[in-house]
């Protein structure tokens, strides 16, 4: 068995969580987001993180604003919509029931 | 009198052998984009790269409904990244450049999430399929391909063909509608699946490494 599998499973599982996580607590850049998840070891490479933002947007959980940069093309800033904040406190609980389902396993 | 002039004729051939070095060591094309909304130039060789690159994660999201938006978001933070890479003293992007952006960004099935991260290689694209292969080619890639896709060389394949040829001409229409009816295998996936080899990410990056050797190796001629 190859554990990398798992453990890459097990983050990914987690990610579009974190990325949530991240905007609720004020409105960032793809990048700030990124530099974030990188610091928590959650993801690898910001590529990933595109998709995935553009996904959550249409889903209704986050919106943007373009802003300009002094580094190029303008930049999108994401924030959470009430429906990402309702959402998000829907995966707050779900996640401390997981951790609490594994250690009560774990502690056996 | 004989011997003069081939002296002559051979000094002349190593003059502009000399004088192309020197030109592909100081000079190389460059070419310029339109990349969120600003121009870059780029090398040539970098610019090819590149096109694969944002050819590859075009491919990735080809199925989303999104995937214009996405990919534009992808163009803009590569746009961002090659600002910050250039300033009075360097105005055109380099291969370098190219590699350290895809590096920062990811491989295209990492960006799409087709492939996570540190997973075993998908067996599902293992299949195996014709190409023609413009690597080895001598006309149009056909026996190289052919030779791929059947494992085995590319010389007996000529043979086989030249045989043909010489035995009652057949060989030469075959290979004309082969040539027509093939398609040449452009992206490393298509090179991959053409040895019949699975198309994952350690694949591609060994072939395009290999690749880039190749070109490098070219390019120091």
């Amino acid at each position: 068995m190859n554990t990398d599998n798992t453990k890459a499973q097990m983050r990914k599982g987690i990610l579009e969580y974190c990325i949530l996580a991240v905007l609720s607590r004020n409105s960032c850049y793809a990048i700030d987001v990124i530099n974030e998840l990188r610091k928590a070891q959650v993801i690898v490479v910001e590529g990933t993180l595109y998709p995935l933002l553009t996904r959550q947007k249409n889903a209704g959980l986050l919106s943007y604003r373009w802003e300009e940069s002094p580094q190029g093309p303008p930049r999108k800033y994401y924030e959470l919509t009430e429906i990402g904040k309702i959402y998000l406190n829907d995966l707050d609980k779900v996640w401390e029931d997981l951790v609490e389902s594994v250690n009560q396993i774990r502690g056996k | 009198m004989h011997g003069i002039n081939l002296f002559i004729y051979l000094c002349n051939v190593i003059l502009i052998c000399i004088n192309r070095y020197l030109i592909e060591k100081t000079m190389k094309l460059t070419v310029n984009i339109n990349l969120g909304g600003y121009a870059f130039n780029v090398d040539e060789d970098a610019y090819e790269r590149l096109r694969q690159y944002l050819k590859t994660i075009e491919k990735e999201f080809s199925g989303e409904t999104s995937s214009a938006e996405i990919i534009s978001d992808i163009e803009g933070r590569v746009a961002e990244l090659f600002k910050m890479r250039l300033n009075t003293y360097k105005q055109v992007i380099n291969m370098k450049d190219i590699e350290e952006v895809m590096d920062t960004l990811g491989s295209p099935e990492l960006i799409s999430g087709s492939e996570p991260a540190g997973s075993e290689p998908r067996t599902a694209s293992s299949s195996r399929r014709i190409y023609r292969d413009p690597d080895g080619r001598i006309f149009g890639g056909v026996c190289s391909g052919l030779a791929a896709y059947l494992n085995m060389d590319a010389l007996v394949m000529r043979i086989i063909f030249a045989i043909l040829i010489l035995a009652g001409g057949f060989g030469i229409l075959i290979y004309l509608l082969l040539w027509i009816v093939l398609p040449e295998a452009r992206t490393t996936a298509q090179k991959l699946e053409m040895r019949g080899d699975p198309v994952n990410i350690e694949n591609i990056k060994e072939s395009v490494k290999r690749e880039f050797d190749t070109v490098k190796k070219k390019m120091n001629l």
